[in-house]
């Protein structure tokens, strides 16, 4: 089992129109921090898109499947070599970089594709600063 | 031992997951997520990479369990998945809005599957709405592909004997599959 504590939500995340605004506001800053993603994504846990950033590039609502896919098989290994509480995930590929975590305390996933451009340090630590900003906007 | 690899597959809610579970002689490796569509199925979690358990039938045949999440927008997983399996557990369950036109949807998603591999049907739920009959969902299937016959069993998930029951059937059919396929040709005609 690798579910998050969450705490009980009245609206799901994807329709919840503090969680889009708070997502948006959480992905632009993001973007000023970091002219080298090219894609990003908050996602529900069970793979439903809340907001993207540079649509263009990806198809979202496909994304946001693998993307809960990959975040729950990433769990799953972790407990089975009980290894502690996944961080985080990579993909590191010729063309660029995915970089995943959660929103702590939500069933809230950030996905974001950054380009060769960006080491994956800073980029992973440009992540995690987004995934604690969307944690604060929507406390 | 030989081995075989199942697939789960259904609509979400129809009990796959827990079918695994009641058959899994191992911890079944579980890929849940709180689920946010509770209009589309009432229940905490959703299964959405795969889930995985195993299980050893007349001490020499191992057989694989693997279920796929039920939501089409998973599908990529049922691809990925499909392609190491030779049988299909298809469930569906009883009480979905016009389930027998659901059940031909799901089969014809997994086709490749479905004409390289052996099925079988379990309807759930049957407690929870009597219609439509097993009859209903086998004319809609032989209407479908008349030539195959796959068998249709009403199936309650938790219980392990008549999960296992399902199992047999779907590995002998597996197996008279690959007794029936024609030899691969000597190296001698392939040249």
């Amino acid at each position: 089992m690798n579910l998050t504590p969450a705490p009980v939500a009245t609206m799901a995340s994807h329709l919840n129109p503090v969680h889009i605004d708070a997502g948006n506001r959480t992905l632009a800053e993001m973007q000023d921090l970091a002219s080298s993603l090219t894609f990003a994504s908050l996602l529900t846990d069970d793979g439903f898109e809340i907001v993207h950033l540079n649509g263009t590039h990806a198809d979202g609502g496909r994304f946001a499947s693998m993307s809960s896919s990959v975040q729950a098989l990433s769990d799953a290994v972790a407990h089975e070599l009980k290894i502690g509480t996944n961080e985080y995930v990579i993909i590191a590929s010729e063309l660029g970089h995915v970089i995943q975590l959660r929103v702590q305390g939500h069933p809230i996933v950030l996905a974001a594709l950054f380009d060769t451009h960006e080491t994956l340090g800073k980029g992973l630590s440009i992540a995690r600063i987004a995934a604690r900003r969307m944690a604060e906007l929507i406390a | 031992m030989s081995e075989h690899v199942v697939l789960f597959a259904g609509p979400m809610g129809s009990g796959k997951t827990t079918a695994i579970r009641s058959l899994s002689e191992i911890d079944v490796v579980s890929t849940e997520a709180t689920n946010t569509d509770r209009e589309t199925a009432d229940k905490e979690t959703t299964t959405v990479a795969l889930d995985y358990g195993e299980i050893t039938i007349d001490d020499v045949t191992k057989v694989r369990l693997y279920g796929v999440p039920g939501q089409k927008r998973f599908d990529f997983m049922w691809s990925i998945l499909a392609g190491r399996a030779r049988g299909l557990l298809l469930l569906i369950n009883n009480d979905a809005p016009d389930s027998v036109a659901l059940l031909l949807e799901y089969l014809n998603n997994f086709r490749d599957l479905h004409s390289r591999g052996a099925v079988v049907i379990g309807v759930t739920k049957s407690d929870v709405s009597d219609a439509p009959s097993v009859a209903d969902y086998s004319a809609a299937l032989t209407a479908a592909s008349p030539d195959q016959l796959i068998p249709v069993f009403t199936v309650d998930p938790r219980n392990a004997e008549e999960m296992r029951t399902l199992l047999l059937t779907l590995v002998a059919s597996v197996e008279m599959r690959e007794l029936l396929a024609p030899a691969p040709a000597p190296i001698s005609e392939k040249i």
